[in-house]
């Protein structure tokens, strides 16, 4: 009894001392290594406050947490077509542009995306693009291009190739590079030339080792793969870790010449958040130039932010990968969802892909 | 950005439970009665709450529509029913769903029965070894359990990849079978071990032969253990998908990858929930065929 009390005094006392110590907390909700502890460090003591995050992997995760009642975040770091989804469901907060002087150091080509014209609602922070990464010293030894989808489509290429192959176990990106190969849109409906991309996928899929979301990081870095379509910075990731390991081959990547697909990850400030103060601060904070670098460093995202140039590492900043020249950006499409009614007969096209 | 990572694990069709029951002798009195509704209280209400449940929500999505952004539409939209059975004429409108359930049924026979063969031996080896060695052995069949199921199977990516059997149906086999050996193991142990040595010394002193004690004593005393342990593994290989997406190769989809990227990647849930749906009773009309035919039968020893 005495000691059930003891516990009961105990509580009583740690909530009092929270009360009390009721500081200022940002939430956010964000991709893992997206922040280094250093910049947290940093905003922490300069707004005397304290940062909470909270990781997903994935924007399908976050949306279906959000779907399920999470609330209480004041950021959120979703790819463009998730800022959409959660734009038309009216669940972000607009921005006060006064707060946020730093937007200037925006590039221009950023300042405009399709699912938030103008940023109204949404600051870009990091960009990735879908490509191909690759064995260089593998495929210069067998004389075959680097720089086309070719690559991972034509048998003519692929029988060199035989099970060294892997492409994204994703219906959308595996379509958007087929799309891109035969010269159409990465949003192409058109039932004829889902078709004629299928057939091509089916030709070239005996030649492929296996669909692969994150293993193909590993093995690129060990040799088991020589060309792997996947994400530009899981392909950075790859090509470091053969560096350390001092492989006798050099990992490299580039975005085909047909055009490929580009994500843009942005802050948003989504409605449920107690904060949006601190918010702006936060995105304010994150847009100078030497925070802004932060995520180019740490996992070789590519950046929207002009300033933040300067304190990127030259090899990441210099890498065409993941900085792509200003002519390729052109080519370069963002994915936007398809309506249900589409997503069901891609799934049902993506279902036969597999099974044959 | 779409990552893959941090799940692991199956998407689970609802699973059995093999016990076997006991008959009391007598009938139990009041008082003994309402002990036994307290007692059995709490895992009734679990079961309502986390399997009941959720299977009937599961119904209900598989007949509801495909919201704008994912998720559902709601039943009712201006008071009028929105359900319909869409998905269930996606599923029976061509052939291709029900190969991959073949497929699934066919990898999942497989596996039980490379268990079974790799488990009996050993279950009946640590069962009439030496009681002194009993725990450590059966400690070691667990152990394995104790580290993270994506590290075994990469530690499997690691040895099939130098051998180039990784990403073939082969490797697919080996992942599910060494996945869910301890499974069949230790419901076949517990089976074993309780055998009566006195039943076979008796046969033995009737002039039984080591095979015919073995098949006429051991082995149909042991049918309940192998019946329990092959549900524990064929039930879950059916909604695996971990395994087939990461040392399978292009053609190797399972019914649980097709339900997982339902979820996941299409946001199609009435799809997923149909898919789920139609897999249970799968399973279910499987297991009352099983339990048809190991019903106990009259006239035999």
């Amino acid at each position: 009894m005495k000691s059930l009390r003891v516990a009961l005094a105990g509580l009583l006392l740690a909530v009092l001392a929270t009360l009390v110590r009721a500081e200022d907390v940002l939430y956010l909700f964000i991709w893992n290594t997206y922040l280094s502890e250093d910049t947290v460090r940093r905003f922490e003591t300069q707004c005397r406050c304290r940062l909470n995050q909270d990781f997903y992997s994935d924007n399908e995760e976050m949306l279906a947490k959000l779907e399920a009642g999470a609330i209480g975040y004041d950021l959120i770091v979703p790819t463009g077509n998730a800022v959409e989804t959660l734009l038309r469901k009216k669940a972000l907060r607009p921005l006060d542009k006064t707060k946020l002087p730093n937007l200037k150091n925006l590039k221009t080509e950023f300042r405009d995306p399709w699912y938030d014209p103008g940023l109204r609602y949404a600051v870009p922070y990091a960009t990735s693009v879908t490509l191909l990464g690759y064995n260089a010293t593998r495929l210069a030894e067998r004389g075959l291009p680097t720089d086309t989808w070719a690559l991972i489509f034509e048998p003519q290429h692929l029988e060199k190739l035989k099970g060294k192959v892997t492409v994204l176990n994703s219906q959308r990106e595996l379509m958007a590079a087929a799309m891109k190969y035969l010269g159409y849109s990465v949003q192409e409906t058109d039932p004829a030339r889902w078709e004629e991309a299928k057939r091509m996928i089916l030709r070239a899929k005996p030649y492929w080792a296996n669909f692969s979301n994150s293993t193909y990081i590993k093995d690129l870095a060990i040799g088991n793969i020589w060309v792997a379509h996947g994400y530009s910075s899981d392909m950075y990731r790859a090509q470091q870790d053969a560096l350390e390991a001092r492989r006798p081959f050099r990992i490299d990547f580039r975005t085909p010449k047909e055009g490929a697909v580009l994500a843009v990850d942005s802050f948003v400030l989504h409605q449920s958040g107690g904060r949006p103060d601190l918010a702006h601060q936060f995105i304010n904070f994150m847009l100078d130039g030497a925070n802004a670098a932060d995520v180019s460093n740490l996992i070789g995202a590519g950046n929207p932010n002009a300033a933040a140039t300067p304190h990127i590492l030259p090899e990441i900043a210099r890498n065409p990968g993941i900085f792509p020249p200003s002519e390729e950006l052109l080519r370069l499409e963002m994915l936007r969802d398809f309506d249900p009614k589409t997503r069901r007969a891609l799934s049902r096209m993506w279902t036969e892909i597999k099974v044959r | 950005m779409v990552r893959w990572s941090e799940w692991a694990g199956t998407v689970a069709p609802g699973f059995i439970c093999v016990t076997e029951s006991r008959q009391a002798g007598r009938s139990p009195g009041p008082g003994e009665n309402l002990q036994k509704w307290l007692v059995s209280l709490p895992p009734t209400l679990f079961l309502l709450a986390f399997l009941v449940a959720p299977a009937l929500l599961m119904v209900v999505a598989s007949f509801q529509q495909v919201g704008d952004f994912g998720g559902l539409l709601p039943v009712l939209e201006n008071g009028q029913s929105t359900l319909s059975l869409e998905a269930y004429r996606f599923f029976f409108g061509d052939w291709i769903y029900a190969e991959i359930f073949l497929r699934s049924f066919l990898v999942a026979t497989a596996t039980t029965l490379l268990c079974l063969l790799l488990a009996y031996p050993l279950a009946l080896l640590i069962a009439t070894g030496g009681k002194r060695h009993r725990d450590l052995l059966v400690l070691l069949v667990i152990l394995p359990l104790a580290s993270n199921f994506l590290i075994r199977i990469y530690a499997w990516m690691i040895v099939l990849g130098p051998a180039e059997l990784l990403y073939t149906p082969f490797a697919v086999i080996v992942g599910m079978v060494y996945v869910h050996l301890p499974f069949m193991i230790l419901p076949l142990y517990t089976n074993l071990e309780s055998h009566d040595p006195a039943l076979l010394e008796a046969a033995q002193d009737l002039g039984a032969g080591a095979w015919t004690r073995f098949w006429r004593i051991t082995l149909p005393l042991s049918l309940p253990g192998v019946w329990s342990g092959s549900a524990l593994v064929f039930i879950p290989v059916l909604g695996m998908f971990a395994i087939p997406e990461l040392l399978g190769g292009t053609r190797d989809i399972l019914i649980g990858n097709l339900i997982k990227e339902q979820f996941l990647d299409n946001r199609d849930w009435p799809l997923g929930s149909t898919l789920s749906i139609l897999l249970t009773a799968a399973v279910l009309l499987l297991a009352w065929l099983a339990a048809w035919a190991g019903r106990p039968r009259r006239g035999r020893a």
